[in-house]
């Protein structure tokens, strides 16, 4: 068994859940202009959900649309009781940013309220690794790259060939331009933090079944691997930050499985330093050679 | 009692030094800095590395030395500042914004990841522990004195910096530091190294962020990776929002509020039967809830940042004196400029158009034409352009453009839309970079530097839009257009000689009275920038430029929405700039205005020169007229 091969299966696993998770975060970018820190907190709600309704139901296939109708829901929530505020008050990014920031603060503690601070897990019973070509797999792994793929292609058709998703593009080109123009940009963006709650909130729970336990915190360390991805592939460019949580997710799973898993993190904050020096509008684009270019 | 208000008074003391240094980046540079516990964090971990000595297995840390703790500190301070000017110079050089946050986090996280998982560093998640009472047993103090003396100590520490924050606050450093915070390219624009300032900002910041933490260990006694937390880095966050970041008072208001009250008294909470996490977590939901409805309700916080007011009275100003300076006044004595020839001579100076009609009768009334008679052209050259090229994408914005700017003539710069003279301003001024091409301005080739030092050697830019500081109030915004390097080094703020800082401080207070005067802005002298119309913002502007007595000014699109009687005002004092020795360089639409105030025009279209000469001469160019009407064929 080539064991770089091996590396890529797991890296490719990685990716899949990176690139849901980032795709997410970049539509809520793309919409509002707001870069949400508590982006993660809606990956853990989702595993949470999934949680309560596998246990109550013993269904993995209700967990799992248990986790993406919460993450949507709490997605919603967060655009209209606090980011929708924001930008209809002209307040500005930063100010937003740091808003998001105390905002996951405020889920993280009402998580910790309800379940506790420990780590819990999904009793779902493991299948042995299969061979899949090259890789190897197991099935709930498969699943996830399965279910990645297919999220993918349906966020595609919705984003290039609806109505719905030239005016999202619209409003992420020029927002006031959009609105001039008769699209109802705060029913757009609130539509498509919804989406991309959905999203993430099932990122949440395929995340937690790949991991194995979670607690409250767990969506927040997840969110600066995903933070990686999507100004690697260019903030706000849904199709441009798949590539990168590809690339990330799959360098992730080389440098863990080479050196140490515990540093992924720091690999990752590597990463992200050098692409944002080299390429800081993500690696798809060219940089301006001057602060002010 | 006594003991736990004596603690409090402690931690509320290390936590006011922490604020202060954060206030110092994000306040006042404005740099969300996400890092700043990791530098606190790491001036805990220096100092207890460079006091406990060396470790016991199974412990392990790097160092294990047994400095004094007044060695161990600043020590600790240095370790911080040194990790600060690293992140500094990677974060600081072309990021702003939220991707500014993005990296410090990354840093931060880095430097948390390392700490808790490598432990040969700092001990991994067990953490480092043993600095008991410090200098407490040089001083002969039992455990209970001792506790009033380190109180006494860091309340003593705090003062110093306190005092330090203040002067630093008041001093020209501190307002260059707000004026990038408030707009960096028109800061770019005035001669400030905005990388190097806002640098020496974060470094500085970073030190006092290892001052805290060398005190924070010896308070804690011990350091490990749950005492810095992400909430920990947030309260101090919500504490310096809360009483209001810029504001000295206010960031310590907000460390008596947010530290001492809100954290303190939810110690008191009864314990949630059951669910011990649920008073920790309440605490933090308040904080991150204050958080969202400070930034929503009221952004500035409780005591906002407060700007210079001057009481000056402007009813001893006479704004006829004012409209010269010195050495201009003294040469308007050999000119016949508008001051020494009345009406007839102020009305031909103004409109060229007149001054055409008058050449061939009265040659003797027009200054600058006799300049350029009497000085060979290449010597009165103030900007020499030669062969500039610029491309975006496949668009050759401005392709092969050369020209020659006179010295003490205003010379328009026309042409239609997209003929490339936006982007050859931003060329000359450095704002963008050229790919081929030299600019040379009074004798030096300035090509490829930075816009503060084209700025600094005396060529200073305006923007399309108006760009003041809009924080910063009116008079602070003429003050800062001269660039001072003396007076604006940071330790001349801090130790400088008070009567000689005061004196230079004087003479240009009342340049910049006297300027305000002279554009009718004294009313205003005390108003927030950002609150004027855009007309009085485009005097604003003029003022700067009035007192920073540039060379040659390049003034783009001054009359963008302007209405015709502030237009005859700018008119005015564009007349003032040749006549106080600034040569003026006007981009404009508006051709009327052109024609009334340049003595020679240059038209560019579709990114090179396609014509140069007086107006009048420009009116019959066919290529001009091409340029503007589309080429009608034959």
């Amino acid at each position: 068994m080539n064991e770089v091969l091996l590396t890529l299966g797991f890296g490719l696993v990685t990716a899949a859940i990176l690139a849901l998770s980032a795709v997410a975060f970049t539509l809520e970018y793309a919409v509002t202009n707001v870069a949400n820190l508590s982006h993660g907190e809606i990956l853990t709600i989702g595993a949470y959900a999934a949680y309560v309704i596998q246990r109550a139901t013993g269904n993995i296939l209700f967990a799992a649309l248990g986790a993406a109708v919460a993450g949507g829901i709490i997605a919603l929530v967060m655009y209209t009781a606090v980011i929708d505020i924001f930008v209809r008050r002209g307040i500005g990014t930063m100010s937003t940013l740091i808003a998001t920031l105390g905002m996951s603060f405020v889920i993280q503690n009402i998580l910790v309220i309800m379940f506790g601070a420990a780590n819990v897990a999904y009793t779902i019973p493991q299948s042995a690794p299969q061979q899949i070509g090259p890789f190897l797999w197991t099935s709930t792994e498969e699943e996830i790259i399965i279910s990645a793929l297919c999220i993918t292609a349906i966020l595609y058709v919705i984003i290039t060939h609806t109505k719905f998703g030239k005016a999202l593009r619209a409003v992420f080109q020029n927002r006031s331009l959009a609105r001039v123009t008769g699209i109802n940009a705060q029913l757009v963006a609130a539509v498509t933090w919804f989406l991309a709650g959905m999203v993430a909130g099932y990122a949440g729970f395929i995340l937690a079944e790949s991991v194995g336990t979670f607690s409250p915190y767990f969506g927040f360390s997840f969110f600066l691997i995903t933070l990686t991805a999507a100004v690697a592939g260019g903030l706000g460019k849904p199709f441009s930050t798949m590539a990168g949580a590809l690339i990330v997710g799959i360098a992730l799973e080389f440098t863990g499985g080479y050196i140490s898993a515990s540093y992924e993190l720091a690999f990752a904050f590597a990463i992200l330093a050098i692409i944002i020096l080299v390429r800081p509008r993500g690696l798809f684009t060219k940089a301006g050679r001057t602060l002010f270019e | 009692m006594i003991q736990y208000l004596v603690s409090i008074l402690t931690e509320g003391a290390i936590f006011g030094i922490m604020a202060l240094g954060l206030n110092v980046i994000w306040g006042w540079s404005g740099d969300f800095d996400l890092a700043y516990y990791g530098y606190v964090a790491l001036g805990a971990y220096m100092t207890l590395v460079l006091t406990i000595g060396p470790p016991f297995p199974p412990t392990e840390y790097i160092l294990g030395l047994q400095l004094p703790y007044l060695v161990a500190v600043p020590l600790a301070m240095l370790s911080s500042a040194i990790m600060g000017l690293i992140v500094g110079l990677i974060a600081l050089r072309h990021l702003r914004g939220i991707y500014f946050s993005i990296v410090t986090l990354g840093a931060v996280y880095v430097l948390y990841v390392m700490a808790g998982q490598y432990v040969p560093l700092f001990n991994g998640y067990n953490g480092l522990y043993g600095l008991f009472n410090p200098m407490g047993a040089a001083l002969g103090l039992d455990f209970q004195s001792y506790q009033y003396f380190f109180l006494g100590f860091c309340l003593f520490i705090f003062i110093l910096v306190l005092i330090f924050m203040a002067r630093v606050s008041g001093s020209r450093f501190g307002l260059a530091l707000r004026s990038l915070r408030e707009d960096e390219r028109a800061a770019a624009a005035f001669g400030r190294d905005i990388y190097l300032l806002k640098l020496k900002a974060y470094v500085l910041g970073a030190a006092f962020g290892g001052l805290a933490g060398g005190l924070f260990a010896a308070y804690l006694s011990a350091f490990n990776p749950s005492a810095w937390a992400p909430i920990e880095a947030i309260i101090l966050y919500s504490a310096v929002l809360v009483g209001g970041k810029g504001n000295i008072k206010g960031v310590v208001l907000g460390v008596v509020i947010m530290i001492m009250l809100i954290q303190e008294s939810t110690r008191f909470l009864p314990e949630f039967p059951g669910n011990p996490a649920v008073v920790p977590a309440l605490r933090e939901m308040v904080v991150g809830a204050v958080l969202v409805l400070f930034l929503l309700f009221r952004p500035q916080g409780l005591l906002p940042e407060r700007r210079y007011v001057d009481r000056f009275s402007y009813d001893n100003i006479d704004p006829g004196v004012a409209v010269l300076p010195a050495q201009a006044r003294e040469a308007s004595s050999h000119l016949p400029s508008p001051a020494q020839d009345g009406e007839q001579s102020s009305s031909t100076a103004l409109s060229p158009l007149s001054v055409a009609e008058s050449v061939a009768e009265a040659p003797v009334h027009q200054p600058l034409a006799q300049d350029r008679t009497e000085v060979p052209a290449s010597e009165a050259a103030v900007l020499i352009v030669e062969g500039l090229y610029k491309h975006f994408g496949g668009v050759a914005a401005v392709d092969n453009c050369s020209f020659r700017v006179q010295k003490g003539q205003v010379t328009g710069l026309i042409g239609p839309n997209g003929a490339g003279k936006s982007t050859a301003i931003d060329l000359i001024s450095g704002f963008k970079l050229q790919d081929a091409g030299s600019v040379v301005f009074e004798d030096t080739a300035i090509q490829g530097m930075p816009p503060h030092r084209i700025a600094r050697l005396g060529l200073i830019r305006t923007f399309q839009t108006p760009r003041e500081w809009p924080g910063l109030s009116v008079l602070e915004n003429v003050l800062l257009a001269r660039w001072d390097p003396e007076r604006e080094a940071l330790w001349r703020g801090i130790i400088g000689l008070r009567r000689f800082h005061h004196l230079t401080a004087k003479s240009e207070l009342d340049r910049a009275r006297e300027i305000l005067a002279e554009f009718g802005l004294s009313k205003l002298s005390n108003e927030r920038a950002g609150n004027l119309s855009g007309g009085q913002k485009r005097l604003v502007e003029f003022a700067r430029i009035r007192m920073a007595e540039p060379k040659l000014v390049i003034l783009d699109e001054p009359m963008g929405g302007v209405n015709p009687v502030l237009g005859e005002r700018m008119a005015k004092a564009i007349d003032g700039f040749i006549i106080s020795g600034t040569s003026v360089i006007i981009v404009e639409h508006n051709l009327p205005f052109i024609e009334r105030v340049a003595h020679n025009v240059i038209v560019m279209s579709q990114g090179s020169v396609v014509a140069t000469g007086p107006f009048e001469s420009l009116r019959s160019n066919q290529s001009v007229i091409d340029a503007y009407l589309g080429e009608v064929p034959v």
